[in-house]
C-alpha cells in the first residue's frame, strides 16, 4: 500500500485548503499561455488593446474579419465532447489491444491517440466550418448566426503557408530526434559504466559532469564559431546536434546512472556467467527493464533540444533553421504589429508538440522517476 | 474565418510550397547566399533576390555576431552581406569586402552616383536605402494646442508641458530609449547635436564635459513626459504608443512613417505628420544622425560568384521591387521613388545632420552609454558620475582591443 | 567491471564532454590572462556615401599583406580581472560610508552579482516549499482528477522559456491585462517595468513559474515511494501531521531536495533569458549578462573576450562557492556508495 491511502483521511479544512492551493496553481500555471492563444487570433489594435475584454471580444477583428458564430461554438465544443469521450472509450473501442487488466500496449496507445487526434481534427477543422456556415445560411437572423467573438487564423496561415514555418518544423524535428538518439545512446553507455564502476575515477567523472552541468553555456557556445566555420560544419544541423549532445550529457549520465544503480548487478554478472559479453548482457538484459528511466531521460533531453535558442540561433542559419530561433528572427524584425502576432501565433504553434508530448507520456514521467531517480 | 481554418488545413495536408512572387529577369545558376539585417525592407530585397534562383537570405538582426567570422572563413560561407555606415567599419578593416569598380562598369549603368559607398576612390558596397530618426507629430494634437511644430528640444519640452497640462494624450511624448543599443544611439544623436567632437585626436573619449552633461540632462528631461516604463521602449514599442494614441511626439526611425497609417494597425490613421529632428539648441542642426544600408561582395568568393551576386544584388534593389512598397523605407533609386513619409528625413538631412560616424571608435562609445545612461536615468547616478564612468568604460575596451595604449 | 570495458562504456560521452565542454573551459581560462591587440595608425581617409564625400583622419588597424588585421596575443596577468572588480572604486566606495551601496551599485560586476546571488538564493526556497506542498496537494486528488492536473501543472516548465518570459511580459507591460487589474485593485497608476524592484519581482515570479513543475514532479515521483507502515506507525504514535511531514515525508525526500536545490541553483545562477526577456538591463544585470555583453561585438566590431573570459570564470568560481555545501552532501554519498 501506498501512502496515499493514508492520506486520503485528511480533515476537510486540509482537503480544502489543499484543492485550493491546487486549483490556484492551474489558474496561474495555465494563464499566461491562455492569453497567448487568445492574442493570436486577433488583429493588432484588438490583440494589443489597452482594455481586457477588448482584448477578449476582439471588436476590431469581428469588425473586419467575423469570427466564430454561436452555431460554431457550439459545434467546437460538441466537436471537443465528442473527442474526449471517444478518448475514454479507448478501451473498449481497442479491445484487441489490450492485456488482461485492460491496459492497452504501445501499439493499442498509439492507434487509440491517433484516433482521438483524428476525431478532433475532422470534427473542428472540417465539420465545424461547413455545418457552421450551413446553419447560419438556413437562419441568417437567428441570434447565433452571427460572430460572437472576433477570431482570426490569419496569423498563423501566415506563418504556416506564406512563411513556410513546416521548414522549420521539420529542422527541429531532425535536430531533436537526433539529439535524443543520440544523448541516449552514448548516455545510457556511460551511465551503465558508471553505475557498475564504483571507483575513484567514475567518482570523479561524476563530479566533474556536476560542475560542466554548471557552466554557462553562453561563454561555451560563442566560442564554437570559429571552429565550426573553419571545419564546414556552420550552417549544419549536426553540428547543433552534437552541441547539445555534449552539453546535455552530464545530465544524461547522472539520470540514467541512478536508473542503473537500481537495477541489481546480479542481473548482468548472471548473464555474463552463462557466457555473454558486457555489451550483451548491457542489450539484453539490462536494457529492457530499463525503458521508464530512459523515456524519463529522453524527455529531458527532448526539452532540451526542441526548446534551445542560443546554440542554433549562433551555429544554424536561414531554412536551416530551427523553430525557436525562427520566432526570434519574427520578433527581432519588429518592424510592424503584425510580424509581433505573426511570432505569437508561431510560439502557440510550437507550443502544440509540447503539449501533446507531455499528454502522452505524463504517466511514464511519473513513473519513471518513481522507479529510478528518485530513488539513487 | 471559416475560410481560413479550411485553407490552412488543407495547405498543412498537402505541404504547399510558400507562393514567392517573380519578379526576377534573371536566371542564376550559380549558388549564391546573403546574410543581412531582417527589418521590411531587407524582407523585400531578399524576396526579390530570392526569385533568381539559386539564393539563400539569412535575415538575422543579430547578424553582428556572426557577420566578421563568416566573412573571414575562405571560402567566405556568405556572397554577400548587408552593410550599414558602421558595421561595414570593420569588414573593410579587416580586408573583408571585394572593390566593386569593375562589377559597376560591367553591370550598374543604373546605379545613381549616390548608391556607390567609395573609400578611398573604391566602391565598396552598393547603397539602397537611408535611414534617421525624425520628428513623428500628432497634428491634430498641436492645432487644437495652437502649437507650432518645434524645431529645438527645448521647444519641445515647451510643447510636452502644454501638452501634458491638456490632457489630450496619456503622454506627450515616447521615444526609443531602452536600455542598450537604442538609448546609446538617442545619446549619440543628442551629444552629436551639439556639435562636439566625440573623441580627440589620438582616440581618447571626449564626453565628460559641459556638452555631455546638457545631452544627458536634456535626455532626462524628455523621459520626464514619456511612458515611466520608457527604459524598455524600443522602436516597436514606440511605434505602438503612436499608433494606439497614447503619445503626441516622437524622434522616430523613417521606416517607422508608414506604419502611422497602416489601417491595419494605426489608430491615428492620416494624423501623424512629419518634420526634421529637433535641434538641440536653437541654431543648430537636426540632433540625429544619417544611416545608409548597402550591400558588399564578400572578398573570399570567386570571381564568378562576385560577378553573379553583383547580377542578383542588382535584381533586389531594382527599382520595379523597391516602388512596389515606395514607404517601407527611402530609397535610393534612379529615378526617385517618390515617398509620402520621407519629408522628415529628407528635412533632416538639409538641416545638416551628420551621418553615423564610420569608425571603431564610436561602437564602443554608443556601446557604453547604452549601458550606463540608464543608471543616472533612474536617478541612482550624477550626469558627472556617469560621464565617467562611460569614459572608464571606453577605455577599458578601446585599451583591450589596441586602440589606446 | 574491468577497466578496459568501462572505458570502452563511458568513453564516447566522456570524449564529447572533453572536447565541447572541458576544452573551451580552458580555453575560457587562458583567454581570462590575454588580449587580442591589434596596432592602430591614423590615416586620412576619403569616403563617399549617399550624403556626400568627407576626408577623415581616422584610426584605422594595421593590416598585413594579405590585407588582413595583425593581432598580438599580449598577456595582461590579473588586468581583465582587475577591470571586472575595479578594486579601487570598491575601496572608494567602501570608504563613503552612508554613499558605499550605491556606489558599489555602479560598479557592473557587483552590481551583476548582487542581482544574480539575490536570485538564486531567493527563488531556491520558493520553488522548494512551492513544489513540496503542490506535490502533498495534488496526491491527496482522485485518480481521475490526479492526470489532468499534472498535466497542467507541468506545463510552465516545458513551455520554450524564451517564450514563457514573453508571455509573461506581456501581461505586465504598459496596461498589460494584470497591471490594468493591480491598477484597479490598488486604486493608482501602476508600471511595473518602470523600477528595478518590480521588474526583479516579475523576474523571480516568472522563474518560480518555470521551474516549481519541476521540484514538484520530482517530490511527488519521491512521494510516491514513502513506505506506508511508516506513516501508519507515525499516526499510532501519535503523531500530528505536521509531524509526519517534518519527521517521515521531509527526511525520505531529503536526497530529492538536495538533488531539485542543486539543479536549481545551477540554473538560476546563470540566469539570462529573463533579462533579456523582461528589457531588464537597464536596471537589473545578471554576470551571464555581462559575459555576453563582452562577447558581443559592438556596432563597430569590437569585443572585448578578455574581459568576457574573466567574468566567465568569475561566474563559474561562484556558482561553484554556491554549489560547495551541496557538493559535499553528494560526495560524502557517492563516497559510501
Amino acid at each position: 500500500m501506498k501512502a496515499r491511502s493514508t492520506l486520503h483521511r485528511l480533515p476537510a479544512v486540509w482537503r480544502t485548503s489543499s484543492s485550493l492551493l491546487v486549483a490556484f496553481w492551474i489558474v496561474v500555471a495555465l494563464f499566461p499561455i491562455a492569453w497567448l492563444v487568445v492574442m493570436s487570433v486577433k488583429l493588432p489594435i484588438d490583440a494589443f488593446a489597452p482594455n481586457v475584454l477588448d482584448v477578449l471580444r476582439g471588436p476590431d477583428t469581428r469588425a473586419r474579419v467575423g469570427g466564430p458564430s454561436g452555431y460554431d461554438l457550439l459545434l467546437a465544443g460538441a466537436s471537443l465532447g465528442l473527442a474526449v469521450t471517444v478518448h475514454r472509450l479507448r478501451r473498449t473501442l481497442f479491445a484487441p489491444f489490450a492485456d488482461t487488466v485492460g491496459e492497452l500496449n504501445v501499439g493499442g496507445t498509439i492507434l487509440s491517440y491517433l484516433t482521438t487526434a483524428l476525431t478532433l481534427g475532422v470534427t473542428t477543422l472540417v465539420l465545424t466550418p461547413w455545418l457552421g456556415s450551413a446553419l447560419e445560411a438556413a437562419t441568417p437572423d437567428g441570434p447565433l448566426a452571427h460572430p460572437l467573438l472576433g477570431a482570426t487564423l490569419q496569423h498563423f496561415r501566415a506563418v504556416w503557408i506564406d512563411n513556410a514555418f513546416h521548414v522549420h518544423l521539420r529542422n527541429s524535428l531532425y535536430v531533436t530526434g537526433g539529439v535524443v538518439t543520440i544523448s541516449l545512446t552514448i548516455g545510457a553507455l556511460a551511465g551503465y559504466g558508471l553505475a557498475r564502476k564504483g571507483s575513484r575515477i567514475a567518482f570523479w567523472i561524476l563530479i566533474a559532469a556536476l560542475v560542466f552541468r554548471a557552466l554557462p553555456h553562453s561563454t561555451l557556445v560563442t566560442g564554437y564559431l570559429p571552429p565550426f566555420i573553419e571545419f564546414g560544419l556552420y550552417g549544419r544541423q549536426i553540428a547543433v546536434i552534437i552541441v547539445l549532445v555534449a552539453i546535455n550529457q552530464p545530465f544524461t549520465i547522472w539520470m540514467l546512472r541512478s536508473f542503473f544503480a537500481n537495477v541489481p548487478a546480479t542481473l548482468d554478472e548472471a548473464a555474463m556467467v552463462d557466457g555473454a559479453t558486457r555489451l550483451q548482457a548491457f542489450w539484453h538484459v539490462v536494457m529492457p527493464v530499463m525503458w521508464p528511466g530512459v523515456i524519463t531521460t529522453g524527455l529531458f533531453s527532448f526539452m532540451l533540444a526542441y526548446n534551445d535558442y542560443l546554440v542554433a540561433a549562433l551555429l544554424l542559419d536561414g531554412r536551416d533553421q530551427t523553430m525557436v530561433p525562427a520566432i526570434m528572427q519574427y520578433f527581432n524584425r519588429e518592424t510592424t504589429l503584425g510580424d509581433q502576432l505573426e511570432a505569437i501565433a508561431a510560439a502557440v504553434s510550437i507550443t502544440g508538440p509540447l503539449f501533446l508530448i507531455v499528454l502522452v507520456f505524463q504517466r511514464q514521467i511519473v513513473s519513471g522517476l518513481t522507479q529510478g531517480a528518485v530513488k539513487g | 474565418m471559416k475560410t481560413w481554418i479550411l485553407a490552412l488545413a488543407t495547405a498543412i495536408a498537402l505541404g504547399l510550397p510558400a507562393t514567392a512572387a517573380a519578379q526576377c529577369d534573371l536566371d542564376n545558376d550559380v549558388p549564391l547566399t546573403m546574410l543581412s539585417n531582417s527589418f521590411e525592407a531587407w524582407k523585400i530585397m531578399s524576396d526579390a533576390m530570392t526569385s533568381c534562383g539559386n539564393f539563400e537570405a539569412t535575415l538575422d538582426a543579430d547578424y553582428r555576431l556572426k557577420i566578421n567570422d563568416a566573412l573571414a572563413a575562405d571560402p567566405a560561407v556568405y556572397t554577400m552581406v548587408g552593410v550599414s555606415n558602421a558595421t561595414l567599419t570593420p569588414l573593410l578593416a579587416d580586408g573583408l569586402v571585394r572593390p566593386l569598380d569593375d562589377l559597376v562598369e560591367a553591370y550598374g549603368q543604373d546605379l545613381l552616383p549616390s548608391q556607390l559607398i567609395r573609400v578611398d576612390g573604391e566602391v565598396v558596397a552598393i547603397s539602397m536605402m537611408v535611414n534617421a530618426q525624425h520628428l513623428m507629430y500628432r497634428s491634430d494634437v498641436l492645432d487644437v494646442l495652437g502649437l507650432e511644430v518645434p524645431e529645438t528640444y527645448p521647444e519641445v519640452l515647451t510643447a510636452a508641458e502644454e501638452i501634458a497640462e491638456s490632457g489630450l494624450v496619456d503622454y506627450p511624448l515616447v521615444g526609443t530609449f531602452g536600455a542598450g543599443w537604442n538609448l546609446g544611439e538617442e545619446f549619440v544623436n543628442m551629444y552629436l547635436g551639439y556639435d562636439t567632437p566625440m573623441f580627440t585626436d589620438d582616440n581618447r573619449p571626449n564626453v565628460a564635459n559641459a556638452d555631455g552633461v546638457a545631452a544627458l540632462e536634456m535626455l532626462a528631461a524628455l523621459g520626464e513626459y514619456m511612458d515611466p516604463e520608457y527604459l524598455s521602449f524600443d522602436s516597436t514599442a514606440a511605434q505602438q504608443k503612436m499608433q494606439q494614441g497614447q503619445a503626441a511626439m516622437t524622434n522616430l526611425w523613417a521606416t517607422r512613417a508608414a506604419a502611422m497609417d497602416d489601417p491595419e494597425e494605426s489608430e491615428v490613421g492620416g494624423l501623424v505628420e512629419f518634420a526634421a529632428a529637433p535641434a538641440a539648441f536653437a541654431g543648430g542642426a537636426p540632433a540625429t544622425t544619417l544611416w545608409w544600408d548597402g550591400i558588399s561582395i564578400a572578398s573570399n568568393v570567386t570571381d564568378a560568384e562576385a560577378e553573379a551576386a553583383f547580377q542578383v544584388l542588382l535584381e533586389g534593389i531594382d527599382r520595379d521591387v523597391l516602388a512596389e512598397h515606395p514607404d517601407a523605407a527611402i530609397w535610393l533609386s534612379n529615378p526617385p521613388i517618390a515617398s509620402d513619409v520621407a519629408v522628415g528625413a529628407q528635412a533632416s538631412a538639409e538641416g545638416g545632420a551628420p551621418a553615423y560616424p564610420s569608425s571603431n571608435l564610436i561602437g564602443i562609445m554608443h556601446n557604453a552609454a547604452g549601458e550606463f545612461i540608464p543608471a543616472y536615468l533612474n536617478g541612482e547616478t550624477s550626469a558627472e558620475e556617469t560621464l565617467a564612468a562611460m569614459e572608464d568604460a571606453y577605455l577599458a575596451t578601446a585599451r583591450e582591443n589596441g586602440l589606446i595604449d | 567491471m574491468n577497466q578496459r570495458t568501462f572505458w570502452a562504456f563511458v568513453g564516447p560521452s566522456l570524449f564529447m564532454m572533453v572536447l565541447f565542454i572541458a576544452g573551451p573551459l580552458v580555453g575560457v581560462l587562458v583567454q581570462s590572462f590575454q588580449q587580442q591587440r591589434a596596432d592602430f595608425e591614423t590615416v586620412e581617409r576619403e569616403s563617399c556615401t549617399p550624403f556626400g564625400c568627407t576626408t577623415e583622419t581616422t584610426a584605422v588597424p594595421v593590416t598585413d599583406d594579405d590585407g588582413r588585421i595583425v593581432t598580438r596575443t599580449v598577456w595582461v596577468g590579473w588586468d581583465n580581472y582587475a577591470a571586472l572588480l575595479d578594486p579601487d572604486a570598491v575601496r572608494a566606495a567602501l570608504n563613503a560610508p552612508g554613499d558605499a551601496l550605491r556606489q558599489l551599485a555602479q560598479i557592473r560586476f557587483w552590481d551583476a552579482l548582487r542581482f544574480t546571488v539575490t536570485f538564486a538564493l531567493v527563488t531556491l526556497p520558493l520553488v522548494l516549499v512551492l513544489g513540496l506542498l503542490l506535490a502533498l496537494a495534488v496526491n491527496t486528488l482522485t485518480d481521475a482528477l490526479k492526470g489532468p492536473t499534472i498535466f497542467v501543472t507541468l506545463l510552465p516548465f516545458i513551455i520554450t522559456p524564451v517564450i514563457g518570459a514573453l508571455a509573461v511580459r506581456w501581461l505586465f507591460i504598459g496596461d498589460g491585462i494584470l497591471t490594468a487589474g493591480l491598477e484597479r485593485l490598488l486604486e493608482r497608476e501602476v508600471a511595473m517595468f518602470a523600477q528595478g524592484w518590480t521588474i526583479e519581482l516579475m523576474m523571480l515570479g516568472y522563474r518560480v513559474w518555470h521551474v516549481v513543475p519541476f521540484a514538484f514532479v520530482i517530490f511527488y515521483a519521491g512521494l510516491q515511494t514513502v513506505a506506508a507502515e511508516r506513516l501508519e506507525a507515525a499516526g499510532i504514535d501519535g503523531a500530528t501531521r505536521w509531524q509526519k511531514l517534518r519527521h517521515v515525508i521531509v527526511p525520505h525526500l531529503m536526497p530529492l531536495i538536495v538533488f531539485v536545490s542543486l539543479i536549481h541553483l545551477m540554473d538560476s545562477y546563470r540566469v539570462f533569458d529573463e533579462i533579456v526577456g523582461f528589457s531588464a538591463s537597464g536596471y537589473r544585470t545578471s554576470l551571464q549578462y555581462l559575459t555576453y555583453e563582452f562577447l558581443v561585438p559592438d556596432e563597430s566590431g569590437n569585443r572585448s573576450i578578455g574581459r568576457a573570459s574573466a567574468s566567465a570564470v568569475l561566474t563559474m568560481i561562484g556558482v561553484v562557492i554556491l554549489l560547495v555545501p551541496l557538493l559535499r552532501n553528494t560526495w560524502k554519498e557517492q563516497r559510501r556508495a
